[in-house]
């Protein structure tokens, strides 16, 4: 039983160096950027990702700002589609790869950033997702695993975890930490912004 | 409508070795950081007029874009085929000829709104190419290509300009704890004193063949000043600035007067580690790197300097960085 936890423990740890940093801090600027004009930022996923993805949501809107939580502006993270009846009418109506491309289109504006969240980086609704932003021309950050797939080379920040196909366990945990640590970095700058004031 | 914005720059080193007779030879690098002060431009479709009206110091109505004054807005209107039915505004937070790069500011938020206009998102790399086609190769102005790649990238980078005119653009990741400390070293005084880049680069340009070495040697300090900034060393930016500053005075005799001299010791004396006037020099802005616990003593000493000289349309501006770049901030039909 020993043996079964710490080699999980392992691979974790070992992919997890894998991961670039420079890639990470990318996608920071990018909503550091989108946080002074005030744009919106979209996180999409399937399953497991979706999880993440609502996570983040919550994190951005709610953790960041828990400190002070009147008097300062503050992040306008959106879940995609924001309702079920959407979800639904999107794949009943018209096909599964257009969940999240269209209800996208009825926010996207020029100010905004989208982050698309898929272990294989080949999920359709989420590489449609990315065209429709792609032609608003706003930045796309990827969070992907395997090789990365469709998703990673349209991105402007390509946050990859280099896995064989179908480590989804590993792609998906270590997908968590990143937005934690997203989250906090932005805990400290939003602190920096208040102590200027 | 359409309204772009871009934001203004401080250029901290190795500017004048964007120029092509500088990076055919070797590649020309600087580093800079955009600040929290913005040209705007707006854009309106007015159908069935069939004019063209510009707005800016002036305000000129005209049938043809060939009739404009405006050299930048007739150019860009002409290669893009716009003739008529448009209406272009544009705002600045700060007045041109500042040394902040606002005038290669204007061209990319003009150029993403134009492009906009017709249909087509511009991406940033595509933004700063199409600034340095309208500014370098269709009105021939003899500049670098560092100010439409700072306004239309944003945040702080060192840009890398190759013989081939490709362009790297590698940000500095420095983090925001760290930025904020550089941010809070930072001085930045408008001199009132105000002249066109364009004067002074025919100079230095023609005085590259004679200066190469200096060119050089400013393209490779870039790296020195990352690592310096990366270990919190702001007393060697200070120092490094001030270094880089006697340099670049060498390249061109009036890159730097007499009255910006004396401007430039008061702050030294007062307290500051070192600095720079900010641009291709001769007037614009002043910056310098000081203690924060200086800052009381230098800001006094400048501004009585600056009021013994009557020097008009001095001020203090506060350096606030940003990260955006040129922006379509607004537009009115989404689709």
């Amino acid at each position: 039983m020993e043996k079964f936890i710490t080699d999980f423990f392992n691979e974790i740890n070992n992919h997890l160096k894998l991961v670039s940093a420079f890639e990470i801090a990318k996608a920071l600027k990018i909503i550091e950027a989108m946080y002074e004009r005030d744009g919106r930022i979209y996180i999409i996923g399937n399953g497991g990702s979706l999880s993440i993805a609502r996570h983040m949501v919550g994190d951005l809107n709610k953790t960041v700002f828990t400190h002070r939580l009147v008097g300062i502006k503050r992040f306008q993270a959106i879940a995609l589609p924001t309702t079920d009846s959407e979800l639904t009418a999107w794949a009943n109506d018209v096909g599964y790869d257009m969940v999240f491309a269209g209800p996208l289109q009825n926010y996207i504006q020029d100010a905004d950033v989208l982050v698309a969240i898929s272990s294989s980086g080949n999920s359709p609704n989420i590489i449609k997702a990315v065209e429709v932003a792609k032609k608003f021309g706003i930045p796309v950050i990827a969070l992907t695993g395997f090789d990365g797939g469709k998703l990673l080379p349209l991105a402007d920040a390509k946050i990859l975890v280099p896995t064989e196909k179908g480590k989804y366990d590993i792609v998906e945990s270590i997908h968590e930490a990143i937005v934690h640590l997203i989250t906090r970095y932005f805990q400290v700058f939003i602190n920096n912004h208040l102590n200027k004031k | 409508m359409i309204i772009t914005r871009a934001p203004l720059r401080i250029s901290f080193v190795g500017g004048g070795t964007d120029l092509p007779d500088f990076y055919r030879q070797y590649p020309g690098r600087t580093i800079s950081v955009t600040i929290d002060k913005f040209t705007y431009v707006i854009i309106n479709h007015i159908p069935h007029t069939k004019k063209v009206i510009v707005k800016y110091r002036d305000t000129e109505l005209v049938d043809h874009p060939s009739q404009l004054k405006h050299n930048r807005v007739k150019h860009s209107l002409l290669d893009l085929g716009i003739n008529r039915d448009i209406e272009i505004g544009s705002f600045a937070d700060i007045s041109s000829s500042a040394g902040l790069g606002s005038s290669s500011a204007f061209s990319t938020a003009l150029l993403k709104g134009l492009y906009a206009f017709k249909g087509r998102n511009l991406n940033r790399e595509e933004t700063a190419k199409e600034a340095c086609r309208l500014e370098i190769e269709l009105l021939k102005e003899p500049i670098g290509k560092q100010d439409q790649y700072a306004a239309s990238f944003g945040g702080f980078n060192i840009f890398q300009f190759n013989s081939d005119e490709s362009v790297d653009v590698n940000p500095v990741y420095i983090s925001h704890n760290d930025k904020i400390k550089w941010q809070n070293h930072l001085l930045l005084f408008f001199t009132g004193i105000t002249r066109p880049a364009a004067t002074i680069f025919a100079e230095q340009r023609s005085n590259i063949a004679n200066n190469i070495a200096v060119l050089k040697e400013m393209s490779d300090s870039v790296f020195e000043f990352e690592k310096k900034l990366m270990a919190r060393d702001y007393q060697g930016l200070g120092i490094m600035l001030n270094e880089a500053w006697q340099k670049k005075k060498k390249l061109a005799s009036n890159i730097s007067g007499d009255l910006l001299d004396q401007l430039y010791d008061t702050g030294i004396k007062a307290g500051a580690w070192g600095g720079k006037i900010l641009g291709a020099g001769g007037g614009g802005c002043i910056l310098f790197v000081a203690p924060p616990e200086m800052h009381d003593s230098v800001q006094k000493s400048i501004r009585e300097f600056a009021v013994k000289n009557n020097m008009i349309g001095f001020e203090e501006i506060p350096v606030k960085f940003t990260e955006c770049g040129t922006d379509i901030v607004y537009r009115a039909n989404r689709y």
